[in-house]
């Protein structure tokens, strides 16, 4: 796939940040979409099925998103694509934790 | 955080899934998750499949643009290189990223120098070695 992943060669991507001391997760959220990625593409994906659901992201979204951004689109999609878990639970979940709030 | 993208359609091109869904039903406790963290998952494959080239062999780079997965990239297709390195067999990414099958086939390191695939303005010191499998290589 043709796909926004695929950057060798481009140019105007401007420099590369590096941080020192990075940690390894900027904030809870991707502490929390890590584990459960981690938990159910062991579980359930090879991880090359894995890379490419994050390969089919809008190529927008995709240069916009940060990495775990898009290990948590990849884990919807799967989700949703292999019928475990369906779009509108995913839509129900986030509308029940947005009330709580 | 942002919410980017709600999935509501899917991208991909219909496509079979004959390797089904496995579902263990095990939770994997904290310590099941620090091995694998640490030691990963292998992919390497016992086989004695004959290699389709040998070390010193010039290969190309197929030029292919599949419209599903492939860890082919697109600036090394249809761009020569020699094998350096013949690191085994392996399962095939490409196929195993559709869910295909296994495929398994050698992997080999390939040097390609910085002008073949730069042009003449890259420096002629600079190589780059990028491991490709079979499936992704031809005779030049």
């Amino acid at each position: 796939m043709n796909g926004p992943h695929d950057l060798g060669g481009m140019h105007g991507m401007g420099p590369i940040p590096i941080e020192e001391n990075e940690p390894v997760f900027h904030s809870e959220w991707e502490a929390k979409v890590f584990a459960m990625s981690f938990a159910t593409f062991i579980n359930y994906f090879p991880v090359d099925e894995t890379r490419h659901a994050s390969e089919q992201m809008p190529p927008g979204d995709y240069l916009s998103s940060s990495y775990y951004e898009r290990w948590l689109y990849a884990l919807e999609l799967l989700l949703s694509k292999h019928s475990l878990v369906t779009p509108a639970e995913i839509e129900a979940r986030i509308t029940e934790f947005r009330n709580q709030n | 955080m942002q919410r980017l993208s709600t999935i509501k359609s899917y991208p991909l091109l219909p496509f079979s899934l004959p390797m089904p869904i496995e579902t263990p039903n095990q939770c994997m406790t904290a310590q099941d998750a620090r091995v694998l963290l640490s030691e990963g998952l292998g992919c390497q494959v016992e086989s004695d499949l004959p290699a389709q080239f040998q070390v010193g062999d010039r290969v190309k780079a197929k030029v292919m643009h599949p419209r599903a997965y492939t860890r082919l990239p697109r600036y090394i297709r249809g761009k020569v290189g020699e094998v350096i390195k013949d690191h085994g067999v392996y399962v095939f990414p490409d196929t195993m990223g559709q869910r295909l099958s296994t495929k398994p086939q050698h992997v080999y390191s390939v040097r390609f120098s910085a002008q073949e695939l730069w042009g003449i303005d890259a420096s002629p010191k600079d190589s780059l070695y990028i491991d490709l499998f079979d499936d992704h290589l031809e005779s030049p």
